[in-house]
């Protein structure tokens, strides 16, 4: 479903991606943990051109969505395969951004009326089963800013659903959330990887991670330094420095 | 009451008609003309810098220096007396909502592309991700919250335009503070009747005022 070869990033001179080969096959859940700063959202944001890499290949659904070499780019993506490709890739924040001057129903009906064309009628019939999915169905007409956050967060996953696409990504979409509220949030991410959606997933939940993942990917300084079932990874990791990471989060 | 109480008295009564007469028929069409055509400018304008359109964001950076950085009143001697010798006559009046419209356009667009920049980052990432390309994202997510955000100082400066029309009087308009300089010529009360036409601008400028509570509280609303 996803596969990222060889992938190079870099912030003028910081280098924040160094040599990320990564692959995600269909229905597979993928957790990547690591410290502040080690690239995780870099990687993520690279795949729907949030950011674009500076070197490397990345294919989604075997379709070229990024080639390019020292910062130019060899394969021309246009505007409209940039956003057929992120039609195929949902995405949840960890600040939410819900459209703040929009209701619950208007944030989750939106894009697919002006992206794929869908009928008003159509759209709003998808949405109330989607907002139904993540129990907010009584919310509908709210506007966003009177949610709380594990509230909004649910919102923003229905709404990155109505695209329907084949692949959630999820840039720790706890870490601004209450505790009490962290919950209801991974159990809808439980129940979605349940029905078989392809993850990948940016977390600091452990507990999540081991339960719901079927690989880890431990990532620090902008590498790849340890991949593999979450047995593997929490109880038996091979490298120092997972151990030193998982030692001090733990 | 000394008969140059009454004189007086009874100069400021004769003269309030047609001043406020000065005010309804030039003032604020001026400033209304001007301030609608010089919405659609700004709004244009801050458009071009904010996508950074190529083929015109040099043309739309020139002309917010240009005149930012030039007086309202010279501008207008330009546009009125200035264009004629090269064979560009224009009406009076139409050569004040040229100048006028030329200044909101500049000014405002500051304001409109600030509003612009003030929504998150979040939000056009949020767009971008759901597959809304980059016009979509203005219209639909931006463009909404930029409005709310530049409400305030938007009314702002239509008060202010409102008062600035006063220097179209120097290129022949009779509205109100033009008025008001002729019938001083005429009584030599200057003090009495610049209080007055003061006064007519004070009115109309606390009227627009409540007016831009009103709205402000209207769309301040929804949402945070
Ligand atoms: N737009 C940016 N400009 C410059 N540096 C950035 C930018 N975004 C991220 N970085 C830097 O890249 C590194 C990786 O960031 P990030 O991918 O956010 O890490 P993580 O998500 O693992 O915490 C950090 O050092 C961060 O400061
Ligand atoms: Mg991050």
């Amino acid at each position: 479903m996803i596969r990222i070869e060889n992938v190079y990033k870099s912030f003028g001179n910081l280098e924040v991606l160094k040599d990320i080969s990564l692959t995600v096959e269909k229905g597979e859940v993928v957790c990547i943990i690591g410290p502040s700063g080690s690239g995780k959202s870099t990687l993520l944001r690279s795949l729907n051109h949030l950011e674009r890499i500076t070197g490397g290949r990345i294919y989604i659904a075997d379709e070229l969505v990024d080639e390019r070499l020292n910062d130019k780019e060899v394969s021309r993506i246009s505007a409209k395969k940039v956003s057929e490709i992120c039609s195929e890739l949902g995405m949840v924040f960890q600040r939410f951004n819900l459209f703040p001057h929009m209701t619950v129903l208007e944030n989750v009906m939106l894009s697919p009326m002006k992206v794929k064309g869908v009928s008003k009628q159509t759209a709003m019939e998808k949405a109330l089963e989607l907002l139904k999915k993540v129990g907010l169905i009584d919310k509908k007409d709210e506007y966003p800013p009177k949610l709380s956050g594990g509230q909004q967060q649910r919102v923003a996953i229905a709404r990155a659903l109505a695209m329907e696409p084949k692949i959630m990504l999820f840039d720790e979409p706890t870490s601004a959330l209450d505790p009490e509220l962290v919950y209801e949030v991974l159990d809808v991410m439980k129940a979605l990887a349940k029905e078989g959606m392809t993850m990948v997933v940016v977390t600091h939940e452990m507990g999540f991670a081991r339960e719901v993942a079927d690989r880890v990917v431990f990532m620090d300084n902008g590498e790849i330094i340890e991949a593999g079932s979450p047995d593997n990874i929490f109880s038996n990791p091979t490298q120092t420095r997972t151990r030193e990471f998982l030692s001090r989060i733990i | 009451m000394d008969d140059r109480m009454v004189r007086v008295i009874g100069i400021l009564q004769d003269s309030f008609f047609p001043l406020l007469k000065a005010g309804v028929t030039f003032t604020v069409p001026l400033a209304i003309i001007s301030f609608f055509l010089g919405m659609i400018v700004a709004f244009t304008v801050a458009i071009i810098r904010v996508t950074r359109f190529k083929p015109l964001l040099p043309i739309a950076r020139f002309y917010v220096w240009i005149i930012r950085g030039t007086p309202l009143l010279v501008q207008l001697f330009i546009i009125f007396y200035g264009l004629p010798t090269i064979g560009v006559t224009l009406d009076a009046f139409v050569s004040g909502v040229i100048g006028f419209t030329l200044s909101v356009g500049a000014y405002g667009s500051e304001t409109i592309r600030a509003a612009i920049l003030s929504v998150p980052k979040g939000q056009w990432e949020a767009a971008h991700a759901l597959g809304l390309s980059r016009i979509q994202t203005l219209m639909y997510v931006i463009i909404p919250q930029a409005f709310k955000v530049a409400i305030p100082p938007m009314a702002n400066s239509f008060i202010s335009l409102v008062k600035d029309t006063s220097l179209a009087a120097t290129i022949t308009i009779t509205e109100l503070f033009q008025v008001a300089q002729q019938i001083t010529a005429r009584t030599y009360e200057p003090l009495w009747l610049y209080m007055e036409a003061a006064f007519i601008y004070l009115i109309f400028c606390s009227v627009l005022s409540v007016m831009q509570s009103r709205l402000e509280l209207r769309f301040g609303k929804s949402g945070d």
